[in-house]
């Protein structure tokens, strides 16, 4: 079994350059990195279209191909058109691993994009070796505070401020908004409620009722029935819901069932009325007047340019598709991948790409309202929050009217106004 | 939670009629260093007995063209299991002869074609079963010499072995290199670093700590009748477990057996299935077995159950046969150290399982039950093994995996028996060994100015796990009458696998070299194998 190892290959070539050697015993160099050619870059996607968590995350892919083409139709990057395979992981981490490998050596894709779930983006990058094979996996949609870490994923960028920002953003909140009310969690009981765990400890927050939940388990009836059960006997007035969104159908459809009122405080990831509504749109009231949090313009916020050029994108290829918190995701991912391809130049290769982000990243136009915390140690995407309240409609719309943005770090730092003043879109909307 | 009829353990019964049936009849009274033959219609047939009583067999054409292959067979047990144990027994100890794969349950295709083709075969049944690595080593060079006394126009050997077998092939090539031209480890068997010890050690303690205190890991009694009873009394225990766990699989009820720390588990909500599939992540068990893919559910619950349930379901199919293994294996190696082999004093089984808490989050019912659960194992009294008989495993079943000849491995992604670590720990092995020749080829380089690039001598053929493959009863279970996935069990191989197999071997053997990666990558293909080098599969848990 040949070992493949560039390093060794690089000093064949150099002592047998040296010996004068002719170079026919060598393996050929490659060309170029898989997925690319002149005029084209394959880039690929696995989510669940199917499965508990497909709602509302079926339409990323769907967002992301829409602006894919809007460049492409306005000559692509660098020359290049963007192709975009998409996969389906049903939100098994090891269907999640096959589906990537099929990308990486059945359709030999550039690089991975929008990689959704902290399981599952942890297994594709144990199980498909993506920093030993030097694959870039971009923007994944996991807020996991480890996927910024360079040391342990090289070649894997966030795009979500981490669980742990959030937390901390969160815990600040409830200190002083719920200062002496009786505080419930309610959370995903793996990393990602790690994470928020590790955020709210922190900020110095406690709970006096702690729900933890495998995920996947929302999907059972009897789980969200429970989670109010517990709610009801512990009196919680205000109940923080750190979970996916279909953990918050399940909670705040049983919580309409059973009477029970308190004050609900929703993660980002948790909180999309649409994906909400999929369930049932008798479901979506039930939204009002609960807090949520996003570092991303309201999909709703027209006055944004922005989420104008996204919803005049979006409405043009997926004309039947509400636009929501999802397409915002899937857009500015697109949105976010093409700048680093763009800036990367014409000497396209895996390596120079993920040089590029590390370098040029911070620098880059976003949707985002908060910095991007791109460098050569960190991998984080945004860095903070802006609070909101939930409108009757399900709309999140920023508390006071328009958009305060809390940044702060994974860390022991401290939760801080932001001063962040998002550079002007490109022309078009067209990274250069 | 049935084991698979076609367990290896079963299916390696009695093959002593079974040549008879392939070409000629067998003359009925061989004797020792003299084997009679008997040649019909072109085919000679020899039977023949070592001298440790070890009976061969033997088979060439007319058409001989000079390469014969000595096959070695895999585990049977040491001790006579009882109908009472079905489906392990019943099973009486054999010695039989087994002159090539797939002859023992009947299939007699491979022989019958490479001897068409002018290929030799040979085989030994060995005069000790179990862990029988000394003996298959001696009556391997008995058996080669007695060939070629037969056949003196023998130019090439390949040696050729299922499960254990392939490793007394890999240990005929490295303790006997003259006598070997060429390798083939099926479902290869190794224990680097004691990692099989370990691997089928911690899944029969984990099943010690939670679900029936009195299973034994180990501490086998010296007395023979006493060692044969216990190893029968565990074999049972494991079964009656693996039973109450299938019924428990929906409910989360426990067996009734649990121990102090199962109960209070129990107690605290967390199901059975859970503490079910941390034992078999912390031990390496697949989550894919025989009939359960892992991404498939029965109608009405197709999204949840490969989340909660499957790899639960998985680990209970392939427990079946660790179990059963385990057990025979353990008491086997103790009688032959002279002391218990497995240990697990300093074992960390938190580490064992944290890449595997997100990853199986849902079935495991999330962290806090993981902690719990790990929190228990560690508040259970641990095995201590005794050095001197740890001492002895090396000499016992130790293989240096170094790869001199040219070598074809098959290996199934899922086995449960013989871990794709092994075939894992091959392939580093040899890509540390082929960068160690290319390097020192470059050095010669330097001074004799000609570089002559090292020329590989290791293809792996892999039967990857199909993604979906699972059927369902109308009442929701998986149904175990269904097809067995693809690269799942233990040495599941067809005999197109194994000629091909053969063909690259002897083909290698013959030139000095495999293919190019094309030619390999369409045969493999055709048979349902994959030649992809860039696969790999989890190594060892005790050793990651």
């Amino acid at each position: 079994m040949v070992r493949m190892n560039r390093r060794k290959l690089s000093l064949t070539s150099a002592v047998l350059a040296v010996a004068a050697l002719t170079a026919s015993t060598l393996p050929a160099q490659a060309a170029s990195d898989p997925g690319l050619t002149a005029t084209s870059i394959k880039l690929g996607i696995t989510v669940p279209m199917t499965g508990i968590a497909s709602p509302g995350y079926n339409k990323i892919p769907g967002a992301m191909k829409a602006y894919f083409d809007y460049v492409n139709a306005n000559g692509g990057v660098n020359g290049r058109k963007i192709t975009l395979v998409i996969k389906d992981d049903q939100y098994i981490p090891t269907t999640a691993v096959a589906k990537a490998n099929e990308l990486i050596l059945r359709d030999k894709v550039f690089a991975l994009v929008g990689t959704l779930g902290t399981a599952s983006t942890k297994a594709i990058s144990a199980s498909t070796q993506l920093s030993k094979r030097g694959i870039p996996s971009l923007f994944v949609n996991t807020g996991f505070s480890g996927f910024a870490d360079k040391k342990a994923y090289p070649t894997t960028f966030s795009i979500l401020p981490s669980y742990q920002m959030e937390a901390k953003i969160m815990g600040k909140y409830l200190k002083e908004n719920y200062a002496g009310k009786k505080l419930a969690l309610i959370y995903q009981d793996d990393d990602f409620g790690r994470d928020a765990l590790a955020g709210f400890k922190q900020a110095g927050v406690t709970f006096g009722t702690y729900i933890p939940y495998a995920s996947g388990s929302q999907a059972l009836p009897a789980t969200g029935a429970g989670w109010i059960s517990k709610l009801k006997a512990a009196g919680a007035e205000v109940t923080v819901l750190f979970g996916v969104t279909s953990a918050s159908t399940a909670a705040l459809a049983n919580a309409y069932a059973a009477q029970f009122k308190t004050q609900w405080v929703l993660g980002s990831v948790g909180g999309d009325a649409t994906t909400i509504a999929a369930t049932n749109k008798a479901y979506v009231p039930l939204l009002y007047g609960a807090k949520g949090f996003s570092f991303a313009p309201a999909p709703t916020d027209s006055a944004d340019e922005y989420i104008k050029l996204f919803q005049t994108i979006y409405a043009a290829a997926q004309p039947t598709q509400t636009f929501d918190n999802n397409v915002v995701a899937g857009m500015s991912n697109a949105f976010l991948a093409v700048q680093a391809l763009a800036a990367t130049g014409s000497n396209l290769t895996r390596a120079n790409l993920i040089k590029t982000i590390e370098d040029k990243g911070a620098t880059f136009a976003s949707p985002f309202l908060t910095p991007l915390g791109y460098s050569k140690t960190a991998h984080i995407g945004a860095t903070g929050y802006w609070i909101g309240t939930y409108d009757p409609t399900g709309a999140l719309k920023p508390d006071g009217g328009k958009y305060t943005v809390y940044t702060t770090d994974s860390g022991s730092g401290d939760v801080v106004l932001s001063t962040y003043k998002r550079p002007a879109m490109p022309a078009k909307g067209l990274p250069n | 939670m049935k084991i698979s009829k076609k367990s290896r353990l079963l299916t390696s019964v009695a093959a002593a009629a079974l040549v008879a049936t392939a070409v000629v009849g067998i003359p009925s009274t061989a004797q020792a260093a003299d084997p009679q033959c008997a040649t019909a219609k072109f085919v000679t047939q020899c039977a023949g007995v070592g001298a440790d009583g070890a009976p061969y067999l033997f088979i060439a054409a007319a058409n001989f063209n000079g390469t014969v292959f000595v096959w070695s067979h895999g585990i049977r047990p040491a001790i006579n299991i009882p109908a009472t144990l079905a489906p392990v027994g019943p099973y009486t100890i054999t010695n039989a002869a087994e002159p090539g794969p797939l002859a023992a349950s009947g299939d007699l295709s491979v022989i019958n074609t490479l001897v068409a083709q002018g290929y030799g075969v040979a085989g030994s049944g060995f005069s000790r079963q179990s862990l029988n690595v000394k003996e298959a080593l001696a009556a391997n060079v008995e058996l080669i010499g007695a060939f070629k006394k037969k056949f003196p126009t023998t130019k090439k050997v390949i040696a050729w072995g299922a499960s254990l077998g392939s490793l007394h092939s890999q240990k005929l090539a490295e303790t006997n290199p003259e006598l070997v031209d060429g390798v083939i480890l099926g479902c290869p068997a190794a224990n680097p670093n004691d990692a099989l010890v370990a691997y089928f050690g911690d899944a029969l303690w984990g099943f010690k700590a939670l679900f029936d205190p009195s299973i034994k890991v180990g501490g086998y009694s010296t007395d023979p009748v006493k060692r044969q009873q216990e190893q029968l009394e565990n074999i049972g225990k494991v079964l009656v477990v693996l039973g109450k766990l299938s019924g428990g699989l929906s409910s989360g009820a426990w067996p009734d057996t649990a121990s102090p720390a199962g109960k209070a588990l129990a107690a605290a909500g967390i199901p059975s299935r859970s503490a079910l599939l941390a034992v078999g992540l912390m031990a390496g068990i697949p989550t894919r077995s025989k009939h359960v893919d892992g991404t498939s559910g029965p109608a009405g619950a197709a999204e949840t159950y490969p989340l909660a349930v499957a790899p639960a379901v998985a680990i209970l199919e392939n427990m079946g046969t660790v179990g059963v293994a385990g057990t025979l294996l353990m008491a086997d190696g103790e009688l032959l150290t002279g002391g218990k082999v497995y240990d697990n004093s300093k074992t960390d089984y938190a580490a064992r399982v944290a890449a595997d808490r997100d990853l199986y989050s849902f079935a495991l019912s999330g962290n806090s039950a993981v902690d719990a659960i790990i929190a228990s194992l560690a508040a259970t009294p641990r095995e201590t093994a005794d050095a001197a008989a740890v001492a002895k495993i090396p000499s016992l079943i130790g293989l240096k995996g170094t790869i001199d000849k040219p070598t074809v491995m098959m290996a199934a992604e899922s086995d449960e028996y013989t871990p794709a670590s092994i075939a894992q720990w091959y392939i580093d092995g040899y890509g540390d060994q082929f960068a160690k020749a290319k390097d020192a080829a470059l050095t010669a380089a330097k001074s004799s100015r000609d570089y002559k690039a090292p020329v590989n001598k290791m293809i792996a053929l892999w039967a990857k796990t199909a993604p979906k493959y699972s059927k369902f009863t109308s009442a929701g279970t998986p149904d175990l009458s269904a097809t067995v996935g693809a690269g799942t069990g233990h040495c599941l191989y067809s005999s197109a696998q194994w000629l091909l197999a053969a063909k690259l071997a002897a083909g290698a053997v013959a030139t000095g070299k495999f293919p190019n990666q094309g030619p390999i990558t369409t045969q493999a293909k055709k048979v349902g194998l994959s030649y992809d080098k860039k696969f790999r599969v989890p190594t060892f848990k005790s050793l990651s």
